[in-house]
């Protein structure tokens, strides 16, 4: 990740670990979010959608599953559509 | 078929909802098909995706006496109950109302009280008004029955429970009488949760057809239930028998039912054990058919499996089409819409078929009558009502026009403690509770609370996948719940799941997850409600995520009425183990304390500056929080395992005071009345008790009407000589979890699990004086707690 993308990615994980209660020295830039030790479902994607589109104005409603793998998939994904 | 003594009817109706105001309007609406859902205007709907709701059109729901001082939601379950007496003819009298009980389901409460709390300027009056506590309260106040009062708040199966519960009482001996129901009103929370989950049709909600999505509704049903010998007794008419319920748990997810059905199925296959009825038997069922996918499917599946084989005449419907999802008020209003469709003889119709939506319904439906748009006349003797709720909670109740076959075990049951759990702001873990006891130090401030840890967490299996969904007061529960279970050495397995059952008993619930939910959308917006935070705002939440993560399958309530929940919980439990409908069960006391907790007590003006003991004289207590959970075992059971048990839990009484909800003075004859109650039920008398633990808390209201309660059971010279013990001086006021810690204390000194001499307080010569007593001989110890509102419960635990 380049910089812009690490910032956004902090930021990310700040997010989830307020909004999501996930502890935060679990949650790497690389963790799978829907993986078994962090356990994501569909409740928590809208929540990380409301969460970015709040925070950096960025739709991610009917985006690719991809995008939502971690925390890096997340920075890129903003970092790219950030107008 | 049922003996007398053990048959329950319905002998009143009352209702209100989108499509009626009366028993009679509803019934007439729902027979033509009438749909109530409308664009609402109540909520603010900008920027959401679905505008709709099923709201109710009374304009005199503020005829009640206290209607100021009452949420929304209680004056619809006043105006019910209301109609439901005078239907019955009952008369509430002095001869009589310590045998009439008030039992209300509810999912949301008073949300409404809340979002003005946010929004006008978090005025006093509105805190009082917030809780589910309140409704059954406000219903009790306004009859004055003085029974059992207590509210049950599994969500969307909350009215179904409330009448199940109120019929397993009437059969335990414990009452003559309920009015029993529920009720919910429709409020941003609610429809911006829904909202958040993608669960609101944006169209009128469409069940067993579209399945797009629920419409809220809102509305109460009440329902008089009475042994069948008052009903004689009183010449009274008899609309039908209610006769076996059916509860089970999902332990599956907290917002989606088991795709297999097989939650839905235990609960349906108990309610017809429990009758003595057969699947052939059944005539009519008013389903769940809330019009969410995976709800209409799981339902199908779970009607199909067990009704194909052997009924070739079942019909079914979904009154919610035409009602909306009524949430805690949904499974009262179908048992009205159910007795009059019994009695009637007359199967309302699910509304909303167009006609190219009937070939996938004949695809679907199979043999069963589904009974699209239009009413059907037909001959019934048996109906059944299904409730199948968020959380995982399945409810099935059968109503009859003859007396059936229901039973309970010629003994009854022994129940045991053989676990405990214990979360307290002391530590966690019942051998830390033990050497805290032995320190004996006050807590630190007037307002102290629990905290729940990685290493509480790794204690008990949970991992964070599953725990980082739960808020403080499910995360307490679930710490003390998978404790108390290794503690009682008790494994739950696929052969056991639907043996042991879950009673958690709470005072304020969620409540502060509530407000945090509400305080999102008076900044945001109801579009802007967290999906995360929403199945958290209902009070079972924390008794599904207990079934969740430990596989526990069988009985499941949350039960909520003040302070001594904790301690009536362990009479709930008792009752479920003695009538033989489970082997064991978690009964649990469970409080959160935080910062919104804190600040809605401190409105009241009952929260102390510092810490101070009981019977100090203040105008305040120490408020805290915790989670106790006590395992409840049958004699069988504990036989069976080959198990220690802690003690036995041989006595409960339960009454109501005739005095204001929110206080407390004047409660001390109900609490004495319902500590002889729990005598005459261990088969003892007052002057068989060893000691009590006891539920003062350093606030004179409380500590005064205890120790008047004491002196008109015990007299003044008994008195002198049985120790109160009390718990509160250690944990703090953690209010349902102080009530059922309260009881986990005496099991440990009956045990001689605690030191042999222990702190005790004594009144003799006219005051309270503090001391050291020696524990040692103790038999038979007595627990008692009160709820502001005037509900006082009393246990007697004896040594195993």
């Amino acid at each position: 990740m380049n910089a812009n993308e690490q910032k956004i990615a902090d930021r990310i994980k700040e997010l989830l670990c307020e909004n999501l209660g996930i502890d935060a020295d679990v949650l790497t830039d690389e963790i799978a979010l829907f993986g078994d030790e962090i356990g994501l479902d569909s409740i928590d994607s809208m929540e990380i959608i409301a969460c970015i589109d709040d925070e950096f104005g960025v739709s991610m409603t009917g985006t690719g599953k991809e995008n939502f793998y971690n925390v890096e998939s997340l920075a890129k994904y903003v970092a790219a559509h950030q107008g | 078929m049922t003996e007398n003594k053990f048959r329950c009817v319905v002998t009143g109706l009352g209702m209100l909802n989108a499509i009626g105001n009366t028993v009679e309007e509803c019934w007439s609406n729902a027979v033509d098909g009438v749909c109530g859902i409308r664009e609402t205007a109540a909520v603010d709907t900008e920027g959401c995706y679905a505008n709709l709701a099923a709201e109710v059109k009374a304009d005199d729901l503020d005829k009640a006496k206290h209607a100021s001082e009452m949420d929304r939601v209680s004056k619809l379950c006043v105006k019910a109950a209301g109609e439901a007496l005078r239907d019955a003819g009952f008369e509430i009298t002095d001869g009589n109302r310590e045998r009439v009980g008030v039992i209300m389901g509810s999912c949301v409460g008073g949300v409404i009280s809340i979002e003005d709390y946010y929004r006008n300027g978090e005025s006093a009056a509105d805190v009082t008004k917030m809780p589910i506590s309140a409704i059954a309260n406000m219903v009790a106040e306004e009859y004055g029955a003085c029974g059992v009062v207590t509210n049950i708040a599994n969500a969307c199966a909350a009215g179904t429970i409330s009448i199940a519960y109120a019929c397993d009482l009437i059969r335990a001996g414990v009452a003559d009488a309920f009015i029993a129901g529920g009720a919910d009103a429709f409020a941003s929370v609610p429809y911006a949760g829904f909202l958040s989950l993608h669960a609101l049709d944006a169209q009128p909600c469409s069940p067993f057809n579209r399945c797009s999505g629920i419409t809220l509704g809102e509305g109460s049903g009440a329902l008089v239930v009475e042994s069948y010998e008052s009903a004689v007794k009183r010449g009274a008419k008899i609309y039908c028998e209610v006769l076996g319920a059916g509860i089970s748990s999902d332990a599956h997810h907290i917002t989606a039912p088991r795709p297999d059905g097989e939650g839905q199925m235990n609960a349906i296959r108990r309610a017809l054990a429990n009758s003595g009825l057969e699947p052939k038997d059944i005539q009519y069922i008013n389903a769940h058919g809330t019009g969410t996918a995976k709800n209409d499917e799981a339902e199908f599946l779970s009607l199909h499996t067990i009704f194909d084989e052997s009924n070739d005449d079942l019909s079914v419907s979904s009154t919610k089409s035409m009602v909306g999802h009524c949430l805690g008020a949904a499974g009262a209003v179908e048992a009205v819409f159910s007795v009059k469709a019994l009695t009637e003889n007359k199967v309302p119709p699910t509304v909303g078929y167009r006609e190219e939506d009937m070939e996938r319904l004949a695809e679907r439906a199979g043999k069963i009558d589904f009974r699209p748009n239009v009413a059907r006349d037909k001959k019934m003797t048996n109906v059944m009502s299904n409730s199948f709720a968020f959380g995982g909670n399945n409810a099935s109740i059968i109503f009859s026009r003859e007396a059936g076959n229901v039973t309970l075990p010629e003994t009854r049951e022994d129940v045991y403690v053989t676990g405990l759990g214990v979360v307290s702001p002391i530590g966690n873990g019942v051998e830390n509770y033990i050497a805290k006891v032995a320190e004996a130090s006050l807590p630190a401030e007037g307002s102290v609370h629990s905290e729940v840890g990685h290493e509480d967490y790794d204690a008990c299996g949970l991992k964070m996948a599953f725990y980082r969904k739960l808020d403080k007061f499910s995360q307490l529960q679930a710490v003390s719940g998978m404790e108390a279970l290794k503690n009682a050495s008790l494994t739950v397995s696929d052969e056991n799941a639907t043996d042991i059952g879950i009673v958690v008993g709470t005072s304020d619930g969620p409540i502060a997850t509530v407000c945090d939910f509400q305080q999102d959308l008076v900044r945001k917006g109801n579009a802007a409600g967290s999906a995360f935070k929403f199945p958290n705002t209902v009070y079972n939440a924390a008794g599904g995520y207990l079934s969740i993560c430990s596989g526990i399958k069988g009985y499941n309530v949350t039960v909520t009425n003040g302070m001594q929940s904790g301690l009536s919980g362990i009479a709930y439990a008792c009752n479920i183990i003695r009538a033989g409908q489970e082997n064991a069960v978690l009964a649990t006391g469970t409080d959160e304390n935080g910062e919104i907790i804190t600040s809605l007590y401190n409105k009241l003006g009952c929260v102390s500056a510092s810490a101070h003991p009981a019977y100090a004289g203040q105008d305040g207590f120490v408020l805290s929080d915790g989670s106790t959970t006590l395992v409840l075992e049958s004699g069988k059971s504990v036989a069976k395992r080959g198990v220690t048990p802690y003690a036995k839990v041989t006595g409960y009484g339960m009454t109501r005071a005739d005095i204001r909800f929110g206080t407390v003075r004047g409660s001390e004859g109900a609490m004495a009345d319902a500590i002889r109650l729990a005598c005459e039920d261990a088969g003892i008398s007052a002057s068989d008790i060893d000691a009590v633990v006891g539920f003062a808390n350093g606030m004179k209201a409380f500590d005064e009407t205890e120790i008047a309660a004491y002196r008109a059971v015990f007299g003044d010279e008994k008195l002198a000589a049985v120790p109160i013990h009390n718990v509160k001086d250690l944990v703090g006021e953690s209010r349902a979890a102080a009530a059922a810690l309260s009881a986990g204390h005496a099991a440990l000194m009956l045990a001689g699990k605690l030191e042999e001499v222990q702190n005790a307080y004594r009144y003799e010569n006219g005051a309270v004086k503090a001391g050291k007593v020696s524990t040692a001989a103790y038999r038979r110890v007595l627990v008692t707690s009160v709820a502001a509102g005037g509900s006082c419960c009393a246990v007697v635990l004896e040594r195993a």
